[in-house]
Parts: C-alpha cells; structure tokens; sequence
C-alpha cells in the first residue's frame, strides 16, 4: 500500500468512526427526484389552485378563534374549547394583556393566523409539493404531497411542518411542530400536540374554500373548525410586503403599544 | 374619483359596513392601542410628505390648531398593498394638496391618528374602500 493510499484508508478509518459515534447524525430528508413530463401532466388534472387568492370580507363566520362552525345562537360557543390547565393558562395572559402583539414589531404570526390575513395568497403546484407565497410578511408555506410521512419529532415553527395528500379534488393537508411564539389569537394557546388539519377545494371556480380543523389534545376539549372563503383575484399579483421598510408601530417589552409619529 | 353626494354617502356606508366585517382582520398588523376608536377628528391643512410604505400609509398634513400654532398631523392608513388594489396609487396623495381628513385620533392627544376618509381640494373623496376587481 503506497503512503497516500494508507493516508487516505486511514482518513477513512477516522470518518467512519466518527459517523459510528453518531451523536450528531444529520436527520435524513426525502430525496427529491426530478419530476418526468408525467408528473408535470399530472398536474393538469388536478382542480386549479393556482393564482392570487383573497379572504373575502363579509363573508362566513370561521376567522381567526372567534368565529367558526356553531357560532350562531342556540349553537354551542364559538372558538375553541379550552381545557381547564389551558383555560387557566388563557387567563393569566388576559390578567395582565399586552396592549398589542409581536406583530407589530413585525413578527409574523405563523400559523394558523397566518392564513387569515387581509391579504391575498398564491398558490403554486408543482410535482410532489404545494407551494403557498402569503403576501402579509413574505411567507411562504410548503405542503409536501410527495407521499413523505409527518415528521415523528419536528422542530417547532412558525408554520410548522406539513405534508398533503389529493382527496379527489381536496388538497388534504397535515400540519404539526408549531413554535410556542403562535397561538390560537386571542391569547389562546396550544401545546406542542397541536395538529391542524386543513381541506383546500374549489367551490366554484373563483371560489376556494379551506376548512381548518385544530386539535390538540392538551389544550382543547374537542377539535376545532373553521372556515373560510377566498376569492379568486385573476388580474392580483402578490406585491412585495417589507414589513420593516417603514414601521411606525410598536410594543415595548412591557407590552406598551406605540407609534412614532415623527416625519422624517 | 369625483363621485356625488348620493353616491359619497352609499360609499359610506359600504365602507363603514366593511370595516365592520373586517375589523378583526384590519387588525392584523397591530391593535388599535393608541387609537381613540370611540371618537372622530377633522383636521383640515396641506400634505407635506405621503408615504407609500408598508406596513401602513402615512399622510403628514401641516394644520393650524385651535391656538393658532401650525402641527404636522401623522395620519397612519392601511397598507399601499392593500389600498393600490381598492383605486389608490402613491400620487393619491401629493405634497401640497389641500386636506380635510377625518381620523381615530392618538389617545395621548398628540398630532396623529388612524386614516378615516379625507376630502382632497374640496372634491376627491379618498375611503379604504373595496377591491375594485
């Protein structure tokens, strides 16, 4: 064996070894393969989602926690229903309020408040994945419809990490892994078990309708479910959204709301 | 934009209806903390500055007050995404035009509140307004 060959082999030794010890293995991630003219034909098949979708004002209860199915009179309460420890938790965020949330420092919401901005969204697909550009903030969600399973232990995200599934002309999506900095609005929170379930169709051909369902089952009693209706905008392109280009509102770490009214 | 009265005031209750339905989504940014929403101002002065920016608009209006003494108003909109898409453009608003603009004025009674609908050289109604496609 010429000394660069034992050099190497023995480089190799090392690598090895140190992949053996293993305490830092790199989680495996589904490989991509490259999409046939099959696929991208399969994809004409689907309903069309594609294009810039808005919320319409005025339109069913199901926005953000305070609407959702039962919320008319003789029905049972509107939003989600709390668990004693997670009812408890609710009110000692409400003991004390911040006057305004992380938003208007321009934190994005995450999910599920995310999808209930009063701006528009754009759906793409491609093979093996649904892409969702939200204007409000810049975000951007991936659903995974490649067939790859839920994560078992996700890192929490604002968005959380999602997988789909076609149900004849629904796009089923699963959602877990969300960051502690989300809630439910209105100083509701979850756990780290919350799943959401959302079912995107097309009601008409401009019409979308996604029904949310969130359970959880450390803070809720029973899933929650809300709807709502988007509008197809054909002449819409999503604009850019800096949420930092000129913010003039603020919470201060006590939960002081303000705004800076100097002109520059 | 120049629309009659019968039309201004049908607009009027549109949007106020609007804003009804969407109060919670008008919202998304930040609360309305530091807005009076129980109460209107007029002010009536001259843009010096419209900034076309997100997350909000804001017209800067120089008024005389009651004293006698000019301030530059800050009057916070809603975003040029949001109202490019219901008629506005960033000439909507220019440097030098007469205002009259209705706000939710600052709690703390400094010169600033929250966009209500403005009235421009006497003749323009400018309101959030609906999308108009």
């Amino acid at each position: 064996m010429s000394s660069a060959r034992k050099i190497r082999s023995a480089a190799v030794a090392v690598l090895l070894t140190t992949i053996g010890a293993g305490t830092l293995a790199v989680a495996q991630q589904p490989a991509r393969t490259a999409p046939t003219a099959a696929d991208w034909a399969a994809l004409a098949k689907l309903p069309d989602f594609t294009g810039v979708w808005e919320i319409g004002f005025g339109g069913p209860a199901g926005r953000g926690a305070g609407g959702g199915r039962g919320a008319r009179a003789g029905g049972p309460p509107a939003g989600p229903q709390l668990t004693p420890a997670y009812a408890e938790k609710r009110r000692a965020r409400l003991a004390n309020p911040p006057e305004d949330s992380p938003a208007a420092n321009c934190l994005p919401s995450g999910m599920p408040g995310i999808m209930g901005q009063p701006y528009p969204m754009e759906f793409l697909l491609t093979p093996g994945l649904v892409t969702i550009v939200i204007e409000a903030y810049s975000q951007v969600r991936h659903i995974y419809t490649d067939g790859r399973p839920l994560p078992a232990d996700p890192d929490p995200k604002f968005h959380g990490t999602s997988v789909g599934r076609w149900d004849a002309d629904t796009l089923v999506a699963e959602t877990v892994g969300f960051s502690p900095q989300t809630d439910l609005g209105q100083a509701t929170p979850h756990s780290d078990k919350m799943k959401i379930l959302e079912r995107f169709k097309l009601a008409d051909p401009d019409t979308m309708t996604i029904e949310t369902t969130i359970t959880d089952p450390e803070a809720l009693t029973a899933p929650f479910t809300s709807t709502r209706t988007l509008k197809r905008h054909r002449t819409w392109t999503i604009a850019e959204y800096i949420c930092e280009e000129n913010n003039r509102n603020f919470v201060d770490q006590n939960g002081k709301a303000g705004i800076n009214i100097k002109k520059d | 934009m120049q629309i009659s009265s019968l039309r201004l005031t049908l607009a009027s209750v549109l949007v106020v209806a609007g804003l009804a339905a969407a109060r919670v989504d008008l919202s998304a940014h930040h609360s309305f903390a530091v807005f009076d929403m129980g109460s209107e101002k007029t002010v009536t002065g001259t843009v010096s500055k419209f900034e076309w920016t997100n997350p909000h608009t804001f017209i800067f209006v120089d008024a005389t007050n009651d004293k006698g003494v000019m301030e530059t108003w800050a009057i916070e909109g809603m975003s040029p995404n949001y109202l490019g898409r219901r008629g506005w453009s960033k000439t909507s608003v220019k440097p030098g035009d007469r205002i009259t603009v209705t706000v939710r004025p600052l709690k703390d009674g400094k010169a600033g509140g929250m966009f209500v609908r403005a009235l421009l050289d006497g003749k323009t109604m400018l309101q959030t307004g609906q999308p108009t496609e």
